[in-house]
């Protein structure tokens, strides 16, 4: 079993699992859980392309 | 007030808290099954899928699987969290025959999938204990 993941597909991959999980782990009600999951990808995704970016400049 | 009348509370107590720390042990043996246990169905099948998940594909994307025997101090610290997993410890080690390839971005990923899913199952665990204990919903 091998998975070759790019560098984007492994932060998506990485931030829907975590946030969902954090979702169950925090939230009791499902629709809070929906809302936290949703706003902790978002955060995940903005932050993570974010770093991304600030790096570029040091990147070549 | 006498001292049995005191002294009452305390045998539940006690025994509560022992049944907490079996559940938590159980929740880091097995991920979920602490939940599980609790009647807590979608936090336990949530956390056996994540946790599963995550052993799986940071195995399959050939992560580092840290022993006990690595040496330096943050090898130490992978070995925790890996070890964190549970029994998927050994899942991870069963999918991996290959041996790990940090050589790739995609080795390195997988390194870190591992370690989340050690400390995400460890989190999991703290939760299924304070439950029993009845600090948490």
């Amino acid at each position: 079993m091998k998975f070759h993941l790019s560098h984007l597909q492994s932060m998506l991959l990485f931030a829907l699992l975590i946030s969902v999980a954090f979702g169950f782990l925090s939230r009791r009600r499902p629709l809070e859980r929906v809302k936290y999951m949703a706003w902790s990808l978002l955060l995940f995704l903005l932050i993570g392309i974010g770093i991304g970016w600030a790096m570029y400049p040091f990147s070549r | 007030m006498t001292e049995e009348t005191q002294a009452a509370p305390a045998q539940p107590d006690a025994r509560r808290e022992g049944r907490a720390i079996a559940l938590g042990i159980a929740g880091w043996l097995v991920p979920g099954l602490g939940h599980l246990l609790q009647k807590m169905w979608g936090r336990a099948l949530t956390f056996f899928v994540v946790v599963g998940l995550l052993v799986v594909i940071g195995a399959g994307m050939r992560g580092n699987v840290f022993t006990s025997d690595n040496g330096d101090a943050f090898a130490a610290l992978g070995y925790l969290a890996d070890l964190g997993a549970g029994s998927f410890y050994w899942v991870a080690k069963y999918i991996e025959v290959g041996g790990p390839d940090v050589s790739h971005a995609y080795g390195d990923y997988g390194t870190r999938f591992l370690a989340a899913a050690g400390v995400l199952n460890l989190l999991a665990a703290l939760h299924a204990y304070e439950a029993a204990r009845g600090r948490k919903a």
